[in-house]
């Protein structure tokens, strides 16, 4: 395998959806490729980065009451089915 | 509450796929969406509680602005009331929720920008350019210079890739629902997927790559 294919197949070696053939191929070109050994690392620390900060994201407290409170008056005042 | 409440847009995305379930699943699925038909406020409450953060965080990696942000959530929470009683469950409930909230925030980016193209994909492939190493993820604590590094990466990207990377790499939906949510093929989310990722680790690259010379781990 060339560093072309390597990088072609990267997120697919991520998510670990290449056959075994394939797989191998793979392992065997990152455990003599620095610079795609490299580039496999930061892709997977860039995920985990991204996936790390937003799990500290959502409403706020306030926000979270405020809207929840809104929308269970809108809930309330809908007519219970077809009568 | 700043938001223009605007249902108009979502009619035409209730319920226009297949049984696809999302991971996320709120257990007893069915019997919630009965619990919610008859406005069982308990029901509402374990919706709000499961789907609002991912929402918000949707918008905001989408919109960049809290309020927008806010603004999503509640029309899409609000779309949900309205529709409730036509709801049939040919999609799952967080397959809708993401859809309609993606909606709300594609609407939103036209209002910036009428032109706005999402379905482009000529943007060429990219080979990664930058080799220097990264510090070790314990190196990577969350600083604020991290945070607002992470945010400028991430804005960089055309909607398109974003909405892609935010659902299946920070929010952990499947290709399919990833693909259901957004209305185009599982091979389309992947393609977007591959491009999204090497393009935000090259523009992260300079950043860590330099982080990992200082501390020389
Ligand atoms: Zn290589």
């Amino acid at each position: 395998m060339e560093c072309q294919d390597l990088i072609k197949y990267l997120s697919d070696y991520i998510d670990n959806r290449l056959d075994e053939a394939l797989t191998r191929a793979a392992q065997e070109h990152l455990a003599t490729c620095a610079n795609c050994h490299v580039v496999l690392d930061s892709t997977q620390k860039t995920i985990l980065l991204y996936r790390q900060r937003d799990q500290q994201n959502g409403l706020t407290t306030r926000h979270y009451q405020s809207l929840y409170d809104q929308l269970a008056q809108a809930f309330a005042k809908k007519p219970e089915g077809d009568l | 509450m700043p938001c223009k409440i605007s249902l108009r847009y979502v009619t035409s995305v209730v319920e226009n796929t297949s049984n696809e379930q999302v991971g996320i699943a709120v257990t007893d699925e069915q019997a919630l969406i009965t619990a919610l038909k008859q406005r069982d406020p308990t029901a509402l409450a374990a919706v709000f509680e499961t789907y609002a953060d991912r929402i918000y965080r949707l918008g905001m990696n989408l919109l960049h602005d809290e309020q927008h942000a806010d603004c999503v959530v509640q029309d899409t929470f609000l779309a949900l009331i309205e529709h409730i009683d036509q709801f049939e469950g040919r999609s799952s409930l967080g397959t809708w929720l993401y859809r309609v909230g993606y909606n709300h925030c594609l609407n939103q980016l036209r209002k910036v920008k009428p032109s706005l193209e999402l379905d482009s994909l000529d943007e060429p492939d990219m080979m990664p350019v930058n080799f220097n190493p990264w510090p070790a993820p314990e190196e990577m604590v969350f600083t604020s210079e991290i945070t607002s590094e992470l945010e400028r990466a991430i804005a960089t990207l055309s909607p398109a890739l974003r909405a892609v990377f935010v659902m299946r790499d920070i929010e952990e939906l499947s290709t399919n629902e990833t693909a259901s949510v957004l209305g185009i093929s599982e091979s389309a989310v992947k393609v977007r997927l591959h491009r999204a990722r090497l393009l935000l680790r090259e523009q992260l690259a300079p950043y860590f790559g330099e982080q990992f010379e200082q501390t020389g781990v």
